[in-house]
């Protein structure tokens, strides 16, 4: 079947907007929002007292970025907590909404709590379809969501920007993976939106069952979203279906997207500048990187108006580069790779930084590994990373040294320091759906 | 490269902008289905008058 896939823009006047005319375009959304949160919230309105600002003192978005702190996602659940579930943040009456969503919790801090006015959630859906379309999904696709559907937000906004494209969208949430392969062939679905790690996981399933989703699927585009996605692994899922793997990356806190991979640069992914001011800031002096240097994404959404979110300190890892660098016509500025890593994440291992998606880069080079899992530990006084890989089932117990060895001495020449590298049984290592944790640190 | 930048016209956008006002108007009526739909209407049509860069309002506070 033909997988060439359409181009263009989902609201051509602001993606193409000059410059200039774009950072008018946020400074009177900012100036709005301002406004808004000052009227509205407790929580913004005592932060501006605190360090003396109100909207009508701020000249510029530099001077915004100059004199507003930066907001920590600690800050936001204790003023949450004052009140809950929204605490004193809300800008609108909670009862606007019509939506709640909320962070899973999992690393065991508090929930992040959020909701959407309908005004709001048609935004996070829009956002959502400027994504979409500029990655070439039309009315026509017929979508699969392989998603859970709870309370998390996930691929919610996605579901409804499918919709609003007009897509055949057909929620897979209670499906387990071989109901998943089977309803891609039956339904000739062209469009799968899942996690990477979960995309590589029902194409294992597929080849389990004898699928050959390159072949017999119509798969074009599969859209990425919930985790860092290395390049070695959109080339692994690009592979594996004979399609397109498009990244977006948005939170909760955000309540939609904020990025999306153009199909005309591989791992450029445009940041919807129309809609947020994105910052990139070194952790350590917390001054702005230059263009194609690592640093912490700080976000400011000028989309909604039920909870604001002013410079907000994602963690997220990024490398910004120009417009100009991408040929596909935007004036937004996009991130090389997407999400890098989390910056709490980062390690360094005896001198030499770290962070697990770069173990992931690795693995995905090695189509013989299906899964793997890295732990940082002290050894005889030293930081050493230990990573156990597990074979892809069929093969040979006698090609595991030689699988080993190799391994491990590939990520000695991209990564610069020697892992411990143990290989463990079929079926040992934990699989995800959302949110994959393959990275502990013992030493902490 | 860059691809076709379709615009809309002066008319369009005078019929948005009306589409808008009088959907606003519809969100205050006293029949419930009617005021949820137009509630619900008006909340895509911001978002496309947003994302053309045209209007932009945060307005659901004044809600009664």
């Amino acid at each position: 079947m033909d997988k060439t896939l359409p181009r263009g823009y989902w609201n051509p006047a602001t993606e193409t907007m000059p410059r200039d005319r774009l950072r008018e375009l946020q400074w009177r959304k900012l100036q709005s929002q301002l406004e808004h949160a000052q009227a509205g919230s407790p929580f913004w309105r005592e932060r501006m007292d605190a360090v003396g600002i109100s909207p009508g003192k701020i000249k510029s978005i530099e001077d915004f970025q100059a004199r507003m702190p930066l907001l920590k996602r600690e800050e936001i659940t204790a003023a949450e907590s004052v009140a809950p579930p929204y605490g004193t943040l809300p800008s609108v009456d909670p009862s606007l909404a019509i939506r709640h969503h909320q962070t899973s919790g999992t690393s065991g801090a508090l929930p992040v709590r959020t909701f959407d006015t309908a005004r709001d959630w048609a935004w996070a859906a829009d956002m959502w379809c400027t994504g979409l379309y500029g990655m070439g999904i039309r009315a026509e696709d017929r979508a699969a969501v392989a998603f859970g559907y709870g309370m998390f937000i996930g691929f919610w906004g996605l579901h409804y920007a499918l919709e609003k494209i007009g897509c055949t969208t057909i929620a897979t949430g209670s499906f387990d993976s071989e109901k998943r392969v089977q309803l891609l062939l039956d339904q000739s679905i062209t469009v799968l939106a899942c996690t990477p790690t979960y995309a590589l996981r029902l194409a294992l399933t597929a080849r389990q069952m004898g699928v050959d989703l390159v072949k017999d699927g119509s798969v074009k585009i599969v859209v990425s979203s919930g985790e860092p996605r290395p390049l070695g692994t959109k080339r692994a899922i690009e592979e594996s279906f004979g399609a397109f793997c498009g990244d977006t990356a948005g939170m909760t806190e955000a309540a939609t997207i904020f990025m999306f991979e153009c199909p005309e640069g591989e791992g450029g992914t445009h940041i919807i500048e129309s809609d947020y001011i994105e910052e990139v800031l070194d952790p350590e002096t917390l001054k702005p990187v230059d263009y194609g240097q690592l640093g912490v994404r700080v976000m400011t959404s000028l989309g909604r108006e039920g909870i604001q979110m002013f410079r907000y300190w994602t963690n997220d890892l990024v490398v910004r580069r120009p417009h100009g660098d991408c040929r596909c016509g935007r004036t937004w500025d996009f991130y090389e790779g997407g999400i890098q890593g989390r910056h709490d994440d980062m390690r360094k291992i005896r001198g030499v930084w770290f962070m697990p998606s770069m173990v992931e880069d690795v693995v995905r080079g090695f189509p013989e590994i299906d899964e793997f899992q890295c732990t940082l530990r002290m050894m005889n006084a030293l930081e050493t990373l230990v990573i156990q890989i597990e074979p892809r089932a069929g093969i040979a117990i006698g090609g595991h040294v030689d699988l080993q060895s190799r391994f491990q001495q590939e990520v000695k020449r991209q990564l610069s320091f020697t892992p411990i590298v143990e290989v463990v049984g079929s079926g040992v290592l934990p699989r995800f759906e959302l949110k994959a944790k393959r990275f502990k640190d013992e030493t902490r | 490269m860059s691809h076709p930048v379709p615009e809309l016209s002066t008319a369009e956008i005078k019929t948005l902008r009306r589409v808008y006002a009088d959907l606003k108007r519809l969100g205050e009526s006293d029949v419930p289905a009617v005021r949820a739909a137009a509630r619900a209407a008006l909340a895509l049509v911001a978002q496309a008058l947003n994302g053309q860069g045209l209007d932009y309002e945060l307005y659901s506070h004044n809600w009664k």
